[in-house]
Protein backbone atom coordinates (compact mmCIF):
# COMPACT_ATOMS: atom_id res chain seq x y z
CA UNK A 1 0.00 0.00 0.00
CA UNK A 2 1.34 3.48 -1.15
CA UNK A 3 1.09 6.54 0.87
CA UNK A 4 1.25 9.60 -1.99
CA UNK A 5 0.75 12.88 -0.92
CA UNK A 6 0.12 15.20 -4.00
CA UNK A 7 1.89 18.35 -2.33
CA UNK A 8 1.94 20.12 -6.11
CA UNK A 9 0.46 24.02 -5.70
CA UNK A 10 -1.99 25.53 -8.38
CA UNK A 11 -1.98 28.79 -9.58
CA UNK A 12 -5.53 27.88 -10.69
CA UNK A 13 -7.82 25.36 -12.87
CA UNK A 14 -5.92 26.36 -16.23
CA UNK A 15 -2.86 25.74 -14.48
CA UNK A 16 -4.01 22.61 -13.00
CA UNK A 17 -5.29 21.57 -16.27
CA UNK A 18 -2.20 21.95 -18.31
CA UNK A 19 -0.39 20.01 -15.68
CA UNK A 20 -2.91 16.88 -16.59
CA UNK A 21 -2.45 17.34 -20.21
CA UNK A 22 1.51 17.11 -19.60
CA UNK A 23 1.23 14.50 -17.53
CA UNK A 24 -0.95 12.26 -19.13
CA UNK A 25 1.00 13.25 -22.77
CA UNK A 26 -2.43 14.49 -24.07
CA UNK A 27 -1.88 16.30 -26.85
CA UNK A 28 -3.41 19.86 -26.86
CA UNK A 29 -4.51 20.76 -30.56
CA UNK A 30 -6.45 17.89 -30.35
CA UNK A 31 -7.70 17.77 -26.62
CA UNK A 32 -9.51 14.44 -25.66
CA UNK A 33 -12.05 16.30 -23.46
CA UNK A 34 -13.18 13.02 -21.47
CA UNK A 35 -9.56 11.76 -20.25
CA UNK A 36 -8.99 15.28 -18.89
CA UNK A 37 -12.95 15.73 -17.44
CA UNK A 38 -11.81 12.80 -15.44
CA UNK A 39 -8.33 13.25 -14.30
CA UNK A 40 -9.52 16.37 -13.16
CA UNK A 41 -12.29 15.24 -11.26
CA UNK A 42 -10.15 12.57 -9.47
CA UNK A 43 -7.31 15.69 -8.67
CA UNK A 44 -10.12 17.43 -6.60
CA UNK A 45 -11.40 14.16 -5.14
CA UNK A 46 -7.80 13.58 -4.22
CA UNK A 47 -7.46 17.25 -2.98
CA UNK A 48 -10.82 16.62 -1.03
CA UNK A 49 -10.02 12.97 0.73
CA UNK A 50 -6.26 15.35 1.93
CA UNK A 51 -9.25 17.51 3.54
CA UNK A 52 -7.53 20.44 1.38
CA UNK A 53 -9.99 22.94 0.84
CA UNK A 54 -11.43 23.37 -3.14
CA UNK A 55 -11.71 27.03 -4.33
CA UNK A 56 -14.29 27.86 -5.73
CA UNK A 57 -12.65 28.64 -9.23
CA UNK A 58 -11.95 24.70 -9.66
CA UNK A 59 -15.62 24.42 -9.30
CA UNK A 60 -16.58 26.91 -12.36
CA UNK A 61 -14.06 25.02 -14.28
CA UNK A 62 -15.01 21.58 -13.38
CA UNK A 63 -18.52 22.54 -14.57
CA UNK A 64 -17.87 23.19 -17.99
CA UNK A 65 -15.68 19.56 -17.94
CA UNK A 66 -18.88 17.79 -17.05
CA UNK A 67 -21.22 19.70 -19.10
CA UNK A 68 -18.91 18.69 -22.36
CA UNK A 69 -18.64 15.29 -21.23
CA UNK A 70 -22.71 14.95 -20.26
CA UNK A 71 -23.37 16.59 -23.32
CA UNK A 72 -21.41 13.88 -25.35
CA UNK A 73 -23.32 11.00 -24.00
CA UNK A 74 -26.86 12.62 -25.39
CA UNK A 75 -28.00 11.72 -28.69
CA UNK A 76 -27.88 14.44 -31.02
CA UNK A 77 -28.57 15.81 -33.97
CA UNK A 78 -26.50 16.39 -37.11
CA UNK A 79 -26.39 19.94 -37.16
CA UNK A 80 -25.91 20.81 -33.73
CA UNK A 81 -22.64 19.14 -33.93
CA UNK A 82 -20.11 21.85 -34.95
CA UNK A 83 -21.77 24.18 -32.13
CA UNK A 84 -21.13 21.26 -29.45
CA UNK A 85 -17.45 21.53 -30.73
CA UNK A 86 -17.26 25.33 -29.24
CA UNK A 87 -16.40 24.75 -25.71
CA UNK A 88 -13.99 22.67 -26.28
CA UNK A 89 -12.28 25.02 -29.50
CA UNK A 90 -12.65 27.58 -26.65
CA UNK A 91 -10.93 26.01 -23.98
CA UNK A 92 -7.95 24.60 -25.95
CA UNK A 93 -7.46 28.73 -26.90
CA UNK A 94 -8.00 29.74 -23.02
CA UNK A 95 -5.27 26.97 -21.98
CA UNK A 96 -2.39 27.92 -24.46
CA UNK A 97 -3.05 31.98 -24.07
CA UNK A 98 -2.87 31.31 -20.58
CA UNK A 99 0.23 29.02 -21.38
CA UNK A 100 1.95 32.32 -23.20
CA UNK A 101 1.43 33.91 -20.31
CA UNK A 102 2.94 31.64 -17.97
CA UNK A 103 6.30 31.73 -20.46
CA UNK A 104 6.37 35.83 -19.95
CA UNK A 105 6.02 35.67 -16.28
CA UNK A 106 9.35 33.42 -16.35
CA UNK A 107 10.93 36.00 -18.41
CA UNK A 108 9.69 38.74 -16.09
CA UNK A 109 11.08 36.69 -12.96
CA UNK A 110 14.58 36.34 -14.94
CA UNK A 111 14.47 40.66 -15.20
CA UNK A 112 13.46 40.74 -11.76
CA UNK A 113 15.97 38.90 -10.24
CA UNK A 114 18.92 40.39 -12.18
CA UNK A 115 17.66 44.02 -11.81
CA UNK A 116 17.82 43.15 -8.30
CA UNK A 117 22.03 42.54 -8.49
CA UNK A 118 21.86 46.23 -9.55
CA UNK A 119 22.29 48.79 -6.75
CA UNK A 120 21.69 52.95 -7.40
CA UNK A 121 22.27 55.38 -4.90
CA UNK A 122 19.47 57.18 -3.32
CA UNK A 123 19.01 60.67 -4.33
CA UNK A 124 21.54 63.28 -2.81
CA UNK A 125 19.30 66.02 -1.10
CA UNK A 126 19.61 67.76 1.80
CA UNK A 127 16.76 66.84 4.00
CA UNK A 128 14.29 69.82 3.80
CA UNK A 129 12.23 70.71 6.91
CA UNK A 130 8.70 69.50 6.86
CA UNK A 131 6.22 71.27 4.98
CA UNK A 132 3.19 71.19 6.59
CA UNK A 133 1.56 73.14 3.68
CA UNK A 134 2.06 70.27 1.51
CA UNK A 135 -1.49 69.20 -0.44
CA UNK A 136 -2.60 66.05 1.43
CA UNK A 137 -5.08 63.45 1.32
CA UNK A 138 -6.89 60.75 3.46
CA UNK A 139 -5.38 57.42 2.09
CA UNK A 140 -6.25 53.77 3.21
CA UNK A 141 -3.81 51.76 5.11
CA UNK A 142 -2.95 50.38 1.22
CA UNK A 143 -1.81 53.69 0.70
CA UNK A 144 0.13 53.72 4.03
CA UNK A 145 1.77 50.54 3.21
CA UNK A 146 3.02 51.72 -0.13
CA UNK A 147 4.39 54.86 1.34
CA UNK A 148 5.99 52.47 4.16
CA UNK A 149 7.79 50.62 1.57
CA UNK A 150 8.79 53.49 -0.03
CA UNK A 151 10.54 54.85 4.07
CA UNK A 152 12.00 51.42 4.11
CA UNK A 153 13.51 51.63 0.66
CA UNK A 154 15.22 55.05 0.96
CA UNK A 155 16.65 54.22 4.55
CA UNK A 156 17.57 50.86 3.76
CA UNK A 157 20.16 52.73 1.23
CA UNK A 158 21.03 55.77 3.22
CA UNK A 159 22.60 53.28 6.65
CA UNK A 160 23.31 50.48 4.48
CA UNK A 161 25.86 49.15 7.75
CA UNK A 162 23.53 48.69 10.24
CA UNK A 163 25.03 46.49 12.42
CA UNK A 164 23.24 42.98 13.37
CA UNK A 165 24.88 42.40 16.60
CA UNK A 166 23.08 42.65 19.81
CA UNK A 167 19.24 43.32 18.26
CA UNK A 168 17.66 44.65 21.48
CA UNK A 169 13.38 43.79 20.70
CA UNK A 170 10.99 46.21 21.60
CA UNK A 171 7.67 45.06 21.58
CA UNK A 172 4.99 46.96 19.51
CA UNK A 173 3.08 47.59 23.01
CA UNK A 174 6.29 49.18 24.56
CA UNK A 175 6.94 51.35 21.12
CA UNK A 176 3.07 52.47 21.45
CA UNK A 177 4.01 53.85 25.21
CA UNK A 178 7.45 55.48 23.82
CA UNK A 179 4.99 57.29 20.81
CA UNK A 180 2.64 58.24 22.80
CA UNK A 181 5.68 59.80 25.53
CA UNK A 182 6.87 61.60 22.40
CA UNK A 183 3.84 62.87 21.13
CA UNK A 184 3.65 65.82 23.92
CA UNK A 185 6.64 67.10 22.24
CA UNK A 186 5.89 66.47 18.86
CA UNK A 187 4.25 69.45 16.78
CA UNK A 188 0.55 69.34 15.67
CA UNK A 189 1.40 67.81 12.43
CA UNK A 190 4.80 65.92 12.31
CA UNK A 191 5.68 63.25 9.46
CA UNK A 192 6.85 60.06 9.37
CA UNK A 193 10.26 60.40 9.27
CA UNK A 194 10.19 62.17 12.57
CA UNK A 195 9.06 59.67 14.05
CA UNK A 196 12.02 56.84 12.86
CA UNK A 197 14.76 59.32 14.24
CA UNK A 198 15.66 57.60 17.30
CA UNK A 199 14.88 54.07 15.09
CA UNK A 200 18.73 51.97 14.40
CA UNK A 201 17.70 49.18 12.38
CA UNK A 202 14.99 47.70 10.57
CA UNK A 203 13.48 45.93 13.34
CA UNK A 204 12.39 49.74 14.84
CA UNK A 205 11.24 50.69 11.30
CA UNK A 206 8.49 47.52 11.54
CA UNK A 207 7.83 48.26 15.22
CA UNK A 208 7.37 51.34 14.56
CA UNK A 209 5.09 50.76 11.51
CA UNK A 210 3.24 48.34 13.63
CA UNK A 211 2.78 50.83 16.57
CA UNK A 212 1.23 53.45 14.46
CA UNK A 213 -1.24 51.02 12.62
CA UNK A 214 -2.22 50.17 15.71
CA UNK A 215 -2.56 53.44 17.08
CA UNK A 216 -4.36 55.33 13.65
CA UNK A 217 -6.75 52.20 14.41
CA UNK A 218 -7.39 53.02 18.13
CA UNK A 219 -8.03 56.47 17.00
CA UNK A 220 -4.67 57.74 18.90
CA UNK A 221 -3.29 59.18 15.60
CA UNK A 222 -4.55 60.02 12.35
CA UNK A 223 -1.96 59.76 9.05
CA UNK A 224 -2.50 61.31 5.45
CA UNK A 225 -0.18 61.12 2.53
CA UNK A 226 0.87 63.85 -0.21
CA UNK A 227 1.24 63.11 -3.94
CA UNK A 228 4.90 61.44 -3.27
CA UNK A 229 3.54 59.32 -0.35
CA UNK A 230 5.57 61.16 2.30
CA UNK A 231 3.38 60.65 5.72
CA UNK A 232 1.97 62.94 8.01
CA UNK A 233 0.77 62.16 11.40
CA UNK A 234 -1.74 64.25 13.49
CA UNK A 235 -3.64 63.85 16.80
CA UNK A 236 -6.38 61.62 16.59
CA UNK A 237 -9.86 61.71 18.28
CA UNK A 238 -8.58 59.41 21.49
CA UNK A 239 -6.00 61.94 22.48
CA UNK A 240 -8.57 64.89 23.58
CA UNK B 1 30.27 79.69 -12.46
CA UNK B 2 31.22 82.34 -15.30
CA UNK B 3 35.24 81.57 -14.41
CA UNK B 4 34.68 78.09 -16.21
CA UNK B 5 35.95 78.30 -19.64
CA UNK B 6 35.02 75.30 -21.40
CA UNK B 7 32.45 73.22 -19.31
CA UNK B 8 32.52 69.55 -20.35
CA UNK B 9 28.64 68.27 -20.24
CA UNK B 10 29.60 65.31 -20.06
CA UNK B 11 30.90 65.58 -16.97
CA UNK B 12 27.70 67.56 -15.98
CA UNK B 13 25.77 64.57 -16.87
CA UNK B 14 28.13 62.70 -15.01
CA UNK B 15 27.09 64.55 -11.60
CA UNK B 16 23.66 65.13 -11.92
CA UNK B 17 23.00 60.98 -12.73
CA UNK B 18 25.01 60.99 -9.75
CA UNK B 19 23.02 63.15 -7.63
CA UNK B 20 19.56 61.77 -9.45
CA UNK B 21 20.51 57.97 -7.88
CA UNK B 22 17.85 55.45 -7.84
CA UNK B 23 15.15 58.61 -8.99
CA UNK B 24 16.94 58.64 -12.49
CA UNK B 25 16.97 61.48 -14.03
CA UNK B 26 14.97 61.82 -17.71
CA UNK B 27 16.72 63.44 -20.86
CA UNK B 28 14.37 66.19 -21.14
CA UNK B 29 15.66 67.06 -17.46
CA UNK B 30 18.99 66.98 -17.81
CA UNK B 31 18.34 69.34 -21.45
CA UNK B 32 16.75 72.20 -19.05
CA UNK B 33 19.25 71.42 -16.72
CA UNK B 34 22.50 72.24 -18.90
CA UNK B 35 20.27 74.42 -21.36
CA UNK B 36 20.91 72.39 -24.50
CA UNK B 37 18.27 70.56 -26.92
CA UNK B 38 17.39 66.79 -25.79
CA UNK B 39 19.34 65.12 -29.03
CA UNK B 40 22.69 67.10 -27.39
CA UNK B 41 21.89 65.37 -24.30
CA UNK B 42 20.71 61.94 -25.86
CA UNK B 43 24.24 62.38 -27.46
CA UNK B 44 26.10 62.82 -24.22
CA UNK B 45 24.08 60.14 -22.50
CA UNK B 46 25.18 57.31 -25.40
CA UNK B 47 29.14 58.64 -25.14
CA UNK B 48 28.59 58.01 -20.61
CA UNK B 49 27.09 55.03 -21.79
CA UNK B 50 30.22 53.47 -23.57
CA UNK B 51 32.82 55.06 -20.98
CA UNK B 52 30.69 53.14 -18.07
CA UNK B 53 30.90 49.94 -20.53
CA UNK B 54 34.63 49.79 -19.86
CA UNK B 55 35.92 47.04 -17.30
CA UNK B 56 37.34 49.41 -15.34
CA UNK B 57 33.91 51.05 -14.30
CA UNK B 58 32.07 49.06 -11.44
CA UNK B 59 28.62 51.14 -12.47
CA UNK B 60 26.37 51.03 -15.56
CA UNK B 61 24.49 53.50 -17.02
CA UNK B 62 21.17 52.13 -18.01
CA UNK B 63 17.36 53.58 -19.36
CA UNK B 64 14.65 51.82 -17.16
CA UNK B 65 11.34 53.04 -17.65
CA UNK B 66 12.38 56.37 -19.64
CA UNK B 67 14.86 57.66 -16.60
CA UNK B 68 18.80 57.38 -16.80
CA UNK B 69 20.71 56.24 -13.94
CA UNK B 70 23.63 54.66 -12.56
CA UNK B 71 23.84 50.94 -11.04
CA UNK B 72 26.41 49.01 -9.95
CA UNK B 73 26.83 46.24 -12.81
CA UNK B 74 25.76 43.08 -12.20
CA UNK B 75 29.04 41.62 -11.79
CA UNK B 76 29.48 43.40 -8.66
CA UNK B 77 26.77 42.18 -7.08
CA UNK B 78 28.53 39.41 -4.75
CA UNK B 79 30.43 41.97 -2.97
CA UNK B 80 28.21 44.44 -2.83
CA UNK B 81 25.51 42.16 -1.25
CA UNK B 82 28.57 41.00 1.39
CA UNK B 83 28.76 44.45 2.23
CA UNK B 84 25.10 44.75 2.25
CA UNK B 85 24.58 41.76 3.95
CA UNK B 86 22.27 40.85 1.62
CA UNK B 87 21.96 37.00 0.93
CA UNK B 88 19.93 36.92 -1.23
CA UNK B 89 17.58 38.82 -3.92
CA UNK B 90 13.31 38.86 -2.63
CA UNK B 91 11.10 37.40 -5.43
CA UNK B 92 7.85 37.14 -6.78
CA UNK B 93 5.19 35.02 -6.68
CA UNK B 94 4.16 33.09 -9.36
CA UNK B 95 0.46 34.66 -9.16
CA UNK B 96 2.54 38.23 -9.44
CA UNK B 97 4.39 37.26 -12.16
CA UNK B 98 1.55 36.11 -14.13
CA UNK B 99 -0.83 38.87 -13.11
CA UNK B 100 1.96 41.35 -14.27
CA UNK B 101 2.53 39.84 -17.52
CA UNK B 102 -1.06 39.83 -18.50
CA UNK B 103 -1.12 43.31 -18.20
CA UNK B 104 1.83 44.53 -19.75
CA UNK B 105 1.02 42.74 -22.58
CA UNK B 106 -2.28 43.45 -22.63
CA UNK B 107 -2.84 46.81 -20.79
CA UNK B 108 -4.90 48.70 -20.07
CA UNK B 109 -6.72 46.09 -18.87
CA UNK B 110 -9.60 45.46 -16.18
CA UNK B 111 -9.78 43.09 -13.46
CA UNK B 112 -12.54 41.14 -14.92
CA UNK B 113 -10.38 40.51 -18.11
CA UNK B 114 -7.26 39.55 -16.16
CA UNK B 115 -9.66 37.16 -13.85
CA UNK B 116 -10.76 35.38 -17.36
CA UNK B 117 -7.19 35.03 -18.50
CA UNK B 118 -6.26 33.44 -15.39
CA UNK B 119 -8.87 31.91 -14.38
CA UNK B 120 -8.62 32.90 -10.49
CA UNK B 121 -9.82 36.11 -8.65
CA UNK B 122 -7.30 38.77 -8.93
CA UNK B 123 -8.54 41.39 -6.31
CA UNK B 124 -6.75 40.50 -3.81
CA UNK B 125 -3.17 40.54 -6.35
CA UNK B 126 -3.75 43.81 -7.67
CA UNK B 127 -4.25 45.58 -4.75
CA UNK B 128 -0.72 44.29 -3.28
CA UNK B 129 0.84 45.28 -7.00
CA UNK B 130 -0.77 48.60 -6.66
CA UNK B 131 0.66 48.96 -3.22
CA UNK B 132 4.22 48.06 -4.55
CA UNK B 133 3.66 50.71 -7.01
CA UNK B 134 4.05 48.26 -9.96
CA UNK B 135 0.64 48.96 -11.46
CA UNK B 136 -1.84 51.90 -11.39
CA UNK B 137 -5.06 52.72 -12.42
CA UNK B 138 -5.88 54.17 -15.75
CA UNK B 139 -9.20 55.29 -16.54
CA UNK B 140 -12.08 53.35 -16.73
CA UNK B 141 -13.07 51.31 -19.44
CA UNK B 142 -16.24 52.08 -22.02
CA UNK B 143 -17.68 48.00 -20.58
CA UNK B 144 -20.70 48.11 -18.65
CA UNK B 145 -20.72 49.19 -15.22
CA UNK B 146 -17.38 51.03 -16.20
CA UNK B 147 -14.62 48.71 -14.30
CA UNK B 148 -11.37 50.17 -14.13
CA UNK B 149 -8.21 49.76 -15.84
CA UNK B 150 -4.75 49.01 -14.80
CA UNK B 151 -1.84 49.61 -16.58
CA UNK B 152 1.82 49.15 -15.31
CA UNK B 153 4.22 51.96 -14.07
CA UNK B 154 7.72 53.19 -14.59
CA UNK B 155 8.45 51.41 -11.41
CA UNK B 156 7.42 48.17 -13.18
CA UNK B 157 9.78 48.92 -15.97
CA UNK B 158 12.66 50.03 -13.41
CA UNK B 159 12.09 46.55 -11.58
CA UNK B 160 12.63 44.36 -14.66
CA UNK B 161 14.59 46.29 -16.76
CA UNK B 162 13.12 47.74 -19.65
CA UNK B 163 13.00 50.65 -20.93
CA UNK B 164 10.09 50.72 -22.65
CA UNK B 165 7.04 47.67 -23.09
CA UNK B 166 8.43 47.55 -26.67
CA UNK B 167 10.93 45.84 -25.32
CA UNK B 168 8.85 42.96 -23.69
CA UNK B 169 9.84 39.67 -26.52
CA UNK B 170 6.87 38.66 -28.29
CA UNK B 171 4.32 35.88 -26.46
CA UNK B 172 5.38 33.06 -28.44
CA UNK B 173 2.79 31.64 -31.11
CA UNK B 174 2.36 27.51 -30.43
CA UNK B 175 1.18 25.40 -33.16
CA UNK B 176 0.65 21.84 -33.69
CA UNK B 177 4.32 20.74 -33.97
CA UNK B 178 4.96 22.44 -30.84
CA UNK B 179 2.86 19.89 -28.41
CA UNK B 180 6.20 17.86 -27.24
CA UNK B 181 8.18 20.86 -26.33
CA UNK B 182 5.25 23.10 -25.36
CA UNK B 183 5.90 22.53 -21.21
CA UNK B 184 9.09 22.79 -21.10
Amino acid sequence: MGFEVETMKFEGPLDLMLHLIQEQKLDIFDLDMAVLADQYLSYLHKMESLQLEIESEYLVELSTLVEYKSKKLLPKKKDEEDEELDPKVRLVERLLEYQRYKDAASFLNESFLARQDEYAKPLSMIELEDDEEQARYEGDPFDLLKAMNKVLRRRQLSQPMSVRLATREVSTEDRILQIKARLIDLPDVFSFDKLLDDCKDIIDYIVTFLAVLDMTKNHYLTFSLDENDNIYFGRGTNNE
Amino acid sequence: MSELREIDYEAVVESLLYVAGDEGVKPETIAYVIDKTKEDVMALLVNLTHRYESEHSGLELVNYGGSYKLVTKQLMAPFVKKLLHEEKNNALSQSALETLAIIAYKQPITRVEIEELRGVGAEMMLKKLLAKGLIKEAGRSEAPGRPILYEVTEEFMDSFKLENLDELPDLPQYSKKDNESLFD
